[in-house]
Order: structure tokens, then C-alpha cells, then sequence
């Protein structure tokens, strides 16, 4: 039979999927915390897991690297990757928000400047409000950006909301909910549909099983 | 100076060429047999015949520029359109049972250079609509995707008016339509059954709606579960013909490759009734796409019913690349003949006799010979003591050309 290969995002995303396909009775028996590897395969070999940066799973289910993607939807929402969004996994959930200093208004400034890793999300949503806005990319630190005045406001995602409390920023406005999602590759969905189909079909019904009982 | 580098272009290597040549020539050697003919339109077209409403093509997506009069013109932004409206212009009589195919690039902004110039091979039958020609075009469809080696294969068929059909029982707003379209493109079920929570809508279209991404499998259990919808008459007969569509394709045999898509939605809106897809292993995007597009000719004052397809070249190349379907290209065939200038007669001569018989040749005097040259050159050496023919380490004495043909 022919493996189904997963690609999952390193690190947070990578563990609680792993719970999850355990759940359904898949198991990973070379897989240990401090391993290294990047690939592995489940006892029977019908399943063919894959570790890459999370930014890069869309690319990966897009270009047919792997079948199914695991990953959050912000890094679906930045890629504009043409795949197949099957399931919400209700796991990873926080939001995209613009934040900012107290009291700072969206409507003052125009153009107005926004410090982000995320310029395709960023640009839709001020696109849909009708607002011009320039866009600084950044990789990393985000939050530093208004304190030292690189940009008016930012776009990231928030879970807590306790890194943007500590650098003294609020939230402004919501953008949208976030969560993880499996993604499918369009033609992997027509070629190996009997194999792939169960597979959602298991991982749905559990998701819908926890949900009854939490 | 900075030298200016030129960004990437599919012809613009020797190798990747001549496999882009090799496979376009299996395309139009089927779509031949099925009693096509080729035809080209021009590059440079009026804007307003994709612009006037209803907008055919997204405007920000064409290529515009102005000629010396001021008129708007677009780089012919798709293949369809055109040749519908070449048809709509000529003679009533000529009009019907025509059918042609197109190799044609089209051009539209996108985010990457290689984007903006595609390469479309595809095929227009004006005929009107019968389960028989529909399945032809799909056969034709499938059997030029058997022709290109892909081992495994499969074509998803839809409807275009099955979702329009269902909307048209709603009041929704043209962008709520465009945002459910999206889910349901991307099968988005999650996010969908919020948004139509958003939204004033008839619970029992709602529950249709919601179902659209699960249409999708073995035809005839899509149109089982579809029967549970309480499905209008007009609705319901338009499934029926896809099912007769797909008997015919049984007498082909081809169903093995064949899947029900209700959920499929084509960007070009001139779709109207049968549309369909193909998918090879690993290529995450459809190689193929089509459609019948019976209203078309109605914008050219004309009833033109007719369906198409058309391959996405590039994407195929790339898909045969991968699949190793294509014949290494890298393979120097030329036979390189060096001779003294007191021969340079016989040799021309001999150049001349050998690319008569389909060979490639280059000659040059024998200064030229380089020091070095790999094993598998064909080197003919003339000489006034002797002629020659090298080729993997050997060396073959001739007197006269055509004794080469048995060498060779």
C-alpha cells in the first residue's frame, strides 16, 4: 500500500497531533521526545509522518510533498497555498489581533504603518475595512515595533495576551479565530481517496466524541 | 554594473525545450484523431470584450496597455472567450459542429514571473448538448492524459449549475455568494457552517449548502445521498443527464478513472452545465479543466452551444518531468565533421548527403577539432589520406557517405 504522508509542524503543533492520531490508535513506536529524526513511520507503514517548519506545510500539501498537512491557520491564511481545509482539530486556538499602545486609534493615521509576519493577512483585512496601510515585515519581536516607533500598530497572533501585556500593548481590534487544521492536497484527495477518506472520517469522529464529553 | 539577469522562462533551456515540444506534439496528435483542427487567435485583444458587464475576466488580473489611437488592449487573458466570439462573427452555416483545438499562451498578473504566461492546449467542440458529445470530450480528455504515460489518473465531474441553482433560492448578496464559494472550494466545512450561521437563510438551503463538500465519490453514491435533498425538478434533471453522461463513459471503460464532484466550482463563470477536472498523483492542482459553456455566444448575439477543455502546459510538463515520462533530452546526437581544406568538397558534400537522411550535422575545418572530446561525439574526420568515422572509442575507415548510414 502506498503511505499516506503527513506533514506536520515542528514543536507545539507536532505533540498534541501525535495525542491526537494516539487517540485514534496510530502509533509512532521510533518516536521519542529528544529524537531528532524527521521522518517516522507508524507500526503498520501505511503512514509516513514528516517534521518541517510550520510556515512551509502548506507549501509542502500544495506542491503534492505530502497528502496531509497538519498546521495552524495562520500559516494557511499567509501562504494562500490551493488545498482542501477539511477539519478544524480545535487544538492551537487563539486569534489574529491588532494591537497596540492604550488608547491608540486605527482611524487617526493615514496611511497607517503596521509591523507584522503575517503582510498577507495584514493587507486583506485592512483591504476589506476600505483602509490604506503600509506594511513593515518582520520576523520575530514584533511587539517591540510600536515601542520604538517603527510602526503605528501591529498584527500577530494572540493566545493570552500576556507577551503584549508585558511589552504594555492591548488588543485593538479582533481579526479572526485561529486553530489548527488539516489540510489536503486536491489531487491526493482524488487519487487515494480510499485511504484518505477513513482517515478524516476517524479523526472526525473522535474530535466530535471529545467535544461531548468536555 | 549589476548584469541583468534574466528571470526564469520555460523555453529558454535547450532540454526543458524540446520535452515541452515532444509532449505538446502528443497532444495534438490526439486531439487530431478526434477530428480536430488547429486554430490561433491574436495576442493583443479589445478590453472591453473581457470588461463590459458581466465581467468575463477579473479586471486587475489582465495585462493592459494603450496603442497609438488610445484604444485599451489586453494580452489575450483567455482561450475560450475568443474563439467563442471568432465563431459568433462567421457565416450562420459554418457555425455548428465545428470543432477545434488551440495550443495558446494566455497572460495574467500573478504573484510570480513564471505565472503570467501559461501555455494552454485545449479543444473547442460547438455541438449542442447530448450526453454523447460530452462524454466524447471527456473521453478525449482521458485518453490524452493516457497518452502522456501518467499511470494513475482521475477526473472529477461536476456541475456548474447545481450550486447556482441552489443560491437561486436564497437572497444572498453577490460577496456572501463569492465567500460560500470559497469554503467550498477549499471543502472549509468548519468555518462555512459559522459563516452560514451569520447569515438569514433558509434552514433547508442552509442544510444543502452545508452538504455540497461531502458530494464527492463514486457516482452512484453521490447521487443517492443527493436524492435526500428535496431537490427541485430542474435541478434533479440536470443530475440525471450527468448520469447519462457517465453510462456512455462506461462504454468507453473508462469509470475506474471517474469521480463525482457536486462540490467543484470553475473561476470562469461562462461554465453552465457539465464541468470537470483531472488530477494526476502528486500535482496538487488539476492538469485539466473544462467545461460546457452553452450561453457563451449568447454574449455575441449568437446561440453557440458548445464545450471545451484545455491542459494547463506548464503544470503537465511539470507533471511529466516528475513522473520521468519524457525522454532524457540531454543526448548530443550531431555528427560534427572536420575536414582539411583540400576536402572540403567531399565533406560538404557528405554534410549534405547526411542531413538529407534526417541527421544533424556541423562542419568545420579540422583546426577547429578541440583537444578533448567526449566518447560518445560522433566525429568524421576527412582527411587526403583517409576518411573516418569516431564514436565510442572505435574508429571506422569509408571511402564513400552512404557506407555511413550502415556505420551509424
Amino acid at each position: 500500500m502506498v503511505a499516506l504522508t503527513i506533514a506536520v509542524a515542528k514543536g507545539r503543533t507536532a505533540d498534541q497531533t501525535i495525542t491526537l492520531l494516539k487517540k485514534v490508535g496510530i502509533t509512532f513506536t521510533d518516536l521519542t521526545p529528544s529524537s531528532r529524526k524527521l521522518v517516522f513511520y507508524n507500526s503498520d507503514k501505511s503512514i509516513k509522518l514528516i517534521f518541517v517548519k510550520a510556515v512551509d506545510v502548506p507549501t509542502y500539501v500544495e506542491k503534492g510533498a505530502a497528502d496531509i498537512g497538519i498546521v495552524g491557520k495562520d500559516n494557511i491564511l499567509e501562504s494562500k497555498a490551493d488545498i482542501y481545509e477539511i477539519l478544524d482539530l480545535k487544538i492551537g486556538q487563539c486569534e489574529f489581533a491588532v494591537a497596540g499602545k492604550p488608547g491608540q486609534s486605527l482611524d487617526s493615521v493615514q496611511p497607517l504603518t503596521i509591523a507584522t509576519k503575517y503582510p498577507t493577512v495584514a493587507k486583506k483585512h485592512f483591504a476589506r475595512k476600505g483602509k490604506a496601510i503600509d506594511v513593515v515585515k518582520l520576523n520575530g519581536s514584533v511587539e517591540l515595533a510600536p515601542l520604538i516607533g517603527l510602526s503605528d500598530v501591529i498584527v500577530d497572533i494572540v493566545e493570552t495576551g500576556n507577551t503584549l501585556r508585558e511589552n504594555g500593548l492591548v488588543i485593538l481590534e479582533k481579526v479572526k479565530p485561529i486553530s489548527t487544521r488539516l489540510i489536503v492536497n486536491k489531487a491526493s484527495f482524488a487519487m487515494k481517496a480510499e485511504h484518505i477518506q477513513p482517515f478524516i472520517k476517524k479523526l472526525k469522529k473522535n474530535l466530535e466524541e471529545s467535544r461531548c464529553n468536555t | 554594473m549589476q548584469p541583468l539577469i534574466n528571470h526564469f522562462y520555460r523555453g529558454n533551456e535547450v532540454g526543458h525545450f524540446q520535452q515541452r515540444e515532444e509532449l505538446l506534439a502528443i497532444l495534438k496528435q490526439r486531439f487530431r484523431t478526434y477530428g480536430y483542427s488547429q486554430i490561433q487567435t491574436t495576442t493583443f485583444e479589445p478590453y472591453d470584450l473581457y470588461a463590459s458587464k458581466p465581467v468575463m475576466v477579473n479586471t486587475e488580473e489582465m495585462i493592459k496597455f494603450i496603442d497609438t489611437a488610445g484604444k485599451v488592449l489586453v494580452l489575450r487573458p483567455d482561450a475560450t472567450i475568443p474563439i467563442t466570439q471568432r465563431m459568433a462573427v462567421s457565416p450562420t452555416q459554418t457555425r455548428t459542429n465545428k470543432r477545434f483545438f488551440y495550443v495558446m499562451d494566455v497572460f495574467r498578473h500573478s504573484q510570480s514571473d513564471d505565472e503570467k504566461e501559461r501555455t494552454q492546449a485545449g479543444i473547442e467542440c460547438f455541438a449542442t448538448r447530448t450526453p454523447a458529445v460530452d462524454a466524447e470530450v471527456i473521453a478525449l480528455a482521458i485518453h490524452t492524459l493516457k497518452d502522456c504515460g501518467f499511470p494513475t489518473f482521475k477526473v472529477e465531474i461536476g456541475h456548474a449549475g447545481f450550486f447556482k441553482a441552489l443560491i437561486a433560492q436564497s437572497a444572498l448578496s453577490e460577496k456572501e455568494i463569492t465567500e460560500i464559494q470559497g469554503f467550498i472550494k477549499t471543502k472549509n466545512i468548519t468555518e462555512m457552517t459559522n459563516y452560514l450561521q451569520s447569515l438569514t437563510i433558509d434552514i433547508a438551503i442552509k442544510n444543502a449548502i452545508e452538504y455540497i463538500p461531502f458530494l464527492y465519490g463514486k457516482p452512484e453514491a453521490v447521487m443517492d445521498e443527493v436524492k435526500e435533498y428535496g431537490l427541485n425538478s430542474k435541478v434533479q434533471a440536470e443530475l440525471t443527464y450527468l448520469m447519462d453522461v457517465y453510462h456512455i463513459l462506461q462504454a468507453y471503460e473508462l469509470t475506474d478513472d471517474i469521480i463525482f464532484n457536486l462540490g467543484l466550482i470553475n473561476d470562469m463563470n461562462y461554465y453552465s452545465n457539465i464541468i470537470f477536472q483531472g488530477f494526476v498523483d502528486q500535482v496538487g492542482k488539476p492538469v485539466v479543466m473544462g467545461g460546457r459553456y452553452d450561453h457563451l455566444g449568447d454574449r455575441f448575439g449568437t446561440d453557440l452551444p458548445a464545450i471545451g477543455f484545455a491542459f494547463d502546459v506548464d503544470l503537465l510538463l511539470g507533471a511529466a518531468q516528475r513522473h520521468h515520462l519524457l525522454e532524457a533530452s540531454n543526448i548530443d546526437t550531431t555528427i560534427y565533421i572536420y575536414y582539411e581544406l583540400t576536402q572540403q568538397k567531399e565533406a560538404l558534400t557528405a554534410a549534405f548527403y547526411l542531413r538529407d537522411q534526417d541527421y544533424a550535422v556541423i562542419s568545420k575545418p579540422l583546426t577547429d577539432l578541440p583537444e578533448r572530446i567526449s566518447e560518445s561525439t560522433r566525429i568524421i574526420i576527412y582527411k587526403p589520406t583517409m576518411s573516418m568515422l569516431k564514436y565510442k572509442a572505435k574508429t571506422y575507415e569509408f571511402n564513400h557517405p552512404s557506407e555511413l548510414l550502415t556505420i551509424l
